[in-house]
């Protein structure tokens, strides 16, 4: 690429390099936040204000492919995919928003204890978390589930309780690497209290750490909430989720229906990268040496 | 009087890279500690501020004895120091802009933050760069910023641990003139830690040897 | 891949000719980081680019290596290799990413990076960092080919098989500058070498980078420490805010008569060995620089001339220069 400007009467023929990566770069983060705008959108706005009933059975218009009528198809009782697809992610989205917030809020308090504190604490909390992290958290997750009633809550404790591992050793690892900084030391040496240091200097330099694992833990958990709900421990059958509906639909599947797994699945995969999309964007602000233009 | 009596300090109990150094800092004197890189001088340099707790030894301020170190460090005692570090970029906190950094150890304490334009223009930092984060300017700007900030509350000594290793001959020649200026006003002790002997012995009223120290 | 042929002493191993870098903000707008850089580089000789942090003079060594980030553009030419000799005169800012990765860095252009122990990789050893840039650099490999490299910058061989961190700061700059020499590059690049470094350290590591532009060699040291530049340029080039300031021979630089331009004086007499006195002021900001002459409004002796930028004659920029010569 080659442009022309005329300075102090001289004109100057200007080269750059690498264009296409930074555009290419700025659609992806665009097509991403377009796509989660639309996924929240439609939770958010479809259920309350649509006159529809997603539990509407039509026993006559059962299991028809996808038409204009029903873009999605219908599924063995003839409700309407699309509709059942939107209350599903409805469910599974906030499923996996709160398990994801719970989880970081836990992760990052155990975490910022730790690296704060150091000593004897830091050694029992981080053995708490191996103890934690040495059960295949599936595992773990399908014992929680187990011990309540199906339904929303349990799945969230679930997952809640399985994730917040891996958010309390990167917090507590960044934690210990900001506290030997010396703008720690400047501040202690200027009379900053030990609570101060802490929420002054430490938290803030964690919590966009803790914010993107945050939003990455979003997709995982919408993963989760779906393999508990397929296997029959998660959600009761009735209730539409990702994971519900793709279980419900086993059945048809093996007669050759394609359309009530691919759909609930598809919507599952959509939202994961576009959110991963969306986090990946997130981390390279994070990145310092990208935040700076001027290279000096 | 700043004392250092046989301080043993290190990160490592077994191997400890300050064995038994003792070094005075008289009222309102200048001490430049000269060493190679890796002597263990800033490791002194932090023992000094009370920022770092050595494994034996005293830190005596004024005849009274340290009460403890970094944040068991009574505030009176730690606030004394003023400390300015090497590296501008790992001394300053990243998100806060050059006014809050500056004003940080006021607020910390309680004090009102309105000395801030004129420690500023002590440093010869200009009002436009006082709202920008430390990402948005050079080096030599950062480190004028880290001085202000050392020189807040008055301290009654300052620590300069290789405050111009990274900076340039002028911007040096200006830091140091804001520590001297600062020093002949408020009576103020100073121990400055470097490797380059020319600058240490132009700046300071007597410069120490590394070897001279640890061998005595 | 025709082997480059080594310039003969006193031939231009590096011509560049109005050099211009600019970043493009988010806002749209261009800050120049570089503007109009020419200066020429010849076998033999060290020529030190010297001036205060943020003048844009690491982000001219970037350019001719090819390093600028994606919103950067350059303009102008750099030219390496003597056109005249026939040894293949490339402009280092027309050269697409592939001539630069195969042809140009480590081979025609080595470069000593500022933080060696931050340049070599910590888990692996000085011999296979060695043995690796060998392999990839001449095609032969072997344990002579890389005692060889080593022996080239001084590096002990029985330190060989040490790992980045278990080295002294001397011996990692020692690593560093033998893998920059393994290429047998005609222009050595050294941006901030002795950052950090002791005294006595910065000695050894300028003396050591002298003894390998020999004859055939060039040179170009950047640096703010202007005793490490004193102690062995032969030609000094001073920058301000993006701009040549003076460019002239080192030995009446440091001596006498001294600098001629009046900021590159200040920063001379800053030194502690010297008045000690800093150059008033601040640098200007790249992004707002002001009309005309960017050290006026530092400088003592500003009058009306200075409203206009003025022009590099004779080695030096600075209408009060020029008046006085004339």
């Amino acid at each position: 690429m080659a442009d022309t400007a005329t300075t102090s009467g001289k004109t100057e023929v200007w080269r750059t390099r690498a264009v296409v990566r930074r555009s290419t770069r700025a659609w992806r983060v665009r097509g991403s936040a377009a796509v989660v705008l639309v996924l929240v959108l439609a939770v958010l706005l479809v259920p309350p204000f649509a006159q529809l009933d997603q539990q509407a059975v039509d026993l006559t218009a059962k299991l028809r492919p996808p038409s204009w009528a029903h873009p999605f198809g219908t599924d063995d009782v003839g409700r309407d995919l699309l509709l059942r697809c939107v209350y599903g992610l409805r469910v599974s989205l906030l499923v996996g928003v709160v398990a994801a917030v719970v989880a970081t809020v836990v992760g990052t308090a155990v975490g910022a204890l730790a690296g704060a504190l150091g000593g004897w604490p830091d050694r029992l909390l981080m053995r708490l978390v191996d103890v934690f992290a040495s059960v295949p958290h599936l595992l773990l997750g399908i014992f929680i589930v187990a011990m309540f009633r199906p339904g929303v809550w349990p799945v969230v404790v679930s997952v809640a309780l399985t994730h917040w591992l891996s958010t309390a050793r990167i917090v507590r690892a960044e934690v210990l690497s900001l506290r030997s900084r010396p703008y720690v030391d400047a501040a202690i040496s200027g009379g900053a209290s030990r609570h101060r240091v802490a929420v002054r200097h430490l938290l803030p330099g964690v919590l966009p750490q803790a914010g993107l694992a945050a939003v990455l833990m979003v997709p995982h958990a919408v993963w989760h909430e779906s393999a508990l709900s397929f296997l029959g421990l998660g959600l009761p059958t009735h209730q539409a989720s990702l994971g519900t509906l793709v279980q419900s639909a086993r059945g048809s599947l093996l007669a050759g229906d394609w359309w009530p797994t691919l759909f609930p699945g598809l919507c599952a995969v959509v939202a994961t990268l576009a959110i991963a999309g969306l986090a990946g964007a997130w981390r390279e602000r994070l990145n310092p040496r990208r935040r700076s233009e001027l290279m000096l | 009087m700043l004392e250092l009596r046989d301080v043993t300090a290190g990160y490592d109990r077994r191997a400890p890279v300050v064995r038994g150094v003792s070094l005075t800092v008289r009222v309102g004197e200048a001490v430049g500690l000269l060493g190679p890189s890796g002597c263990g001088k800033s490791t002194l340099a932090r023992v000094a501020a009370l920022l770092h707790r050595p494994d034996a030894g005293q830190v005596v301020l004024d005849g009274e004895p340290a009460a403890g170190w970094r944040h068991r460090a009574p505030r009176a005692q730690r606030t004394s120091f003023g400390v300015v570090f090497q590296q501008p970029r790992l001394s300053a906190d990243p998100r806060l802009p050059l006014a809050r950094l500056i004003a940080e150890p006021l607020r910390a304490n309680g004090r009102p933050v309105d000395a801030v334009p004129e420690l500023a223009e002590t440093v010869g930092l200009t009002a436009d760069l006082l709202g920008r984060r430390p990402h948005e300017v050079s080096d030599g700007q950062l480190q004028r910023a880290c001085l202000a900030r050392a020189l807040a509350l008055r301290p009654r000594w300052l620590v300069c641990d290789e405050m111009t290793a990274m900076l340039d001959a002028s911007t040096t020649a200006a830091l140091v003139g804001v520590v001297e200026a600062y020093r002949r006003e408020s009576g103020a002790g100073l121990l400055a830690v470097g490797h380059d002997r020319v600058l240490l012995e132009r700046w300071c009223d007597r410069t120490v040897g590394w070897a001279e120290l640890t061998s005595a | 891949m025709t082997p480059p042929t080594e310039p003969t002493p006193g031939g231009t191993v590096l011509s560049v000719r109005g050099l211009c870098v600019r970043f493009e903000m988010r806002d749209g707008s261009y800050v120049r980081a570089v503007t109009d850089a020419s200066f020429d580089l010849a076998a033999g000789e060290c020529l030190a680019l010297v001036g205060e942090s943020g003048c844009g003079k690491s982000v001219l060594a970037s350019a001719l290596l090819g390093l600028l980030p994606a919103n950067a553009s350059v303009a102008g030419s750099a030219v390496l290799g003597d056109a005249g000799s026939g040894a293949g005169g490339l402009d280092l800012l027309a050269a697409d990413e592939r001539v630069l990765a195969r042809e140009v860095r480590g081979r025609r252009v080595g470069l000593v990076p500022q933080s060696p122990v931050a340049h070599l990789t910590p888990v692996r050893t000085v011999r296979s960092h060695l043995d690796e840039t060998v392999r990839a650099l001449t095609g032969t490999s072997g344990p002579d080919g890389v005692r060889a490299a080593a022996g080239r910058a001084a590096f002990p061989e029985d330190h060989l098989d040490r790992h980045p961190h278990q080295l002294s700061g001397g011996l990692a700059q020692r690593a560093a500058t033998a893998l920059a020499l393994v290429g047998d590059a005609s222009l050595l690049l050294a941006d901030e070498p002795t950052t950090g470094l002791d005294r006595d350290l910065v000695e050894r590591t300028v003396d050591e980078l002298r003894r390998h532009t020999g004859d055939h060699r060039a040179l170009l040291l950047i640096t703010h420490d202007l005793a490490a530049a004193g102690r062995i340029a032969d030609r000094v080039a001073v920058m301000y805010a993006g701009r040549l300031v003076e460019i002239t021979d080192a030995a009446a630089f440091f001596g006498a008569p001294g600098p001629r331009h009046p900021y590159a004086r200040g920063l001379l007499n800053a030194l502690p060995e010297r008045d000690f006195a800093p150059v008033p002021g601040l640098p200007p900001e790249l992004g707002a620089l002001p009309e005309g002459c960017a050290f006026a409004p530092r400088c003592d002796r500003a009058s009306e001339a200075c409203a206009t930028v003025p022009e590099l004659t004779s080695g030096v920029a600075c209408h009060h220069v020029a008046v006085a010569r004339a």
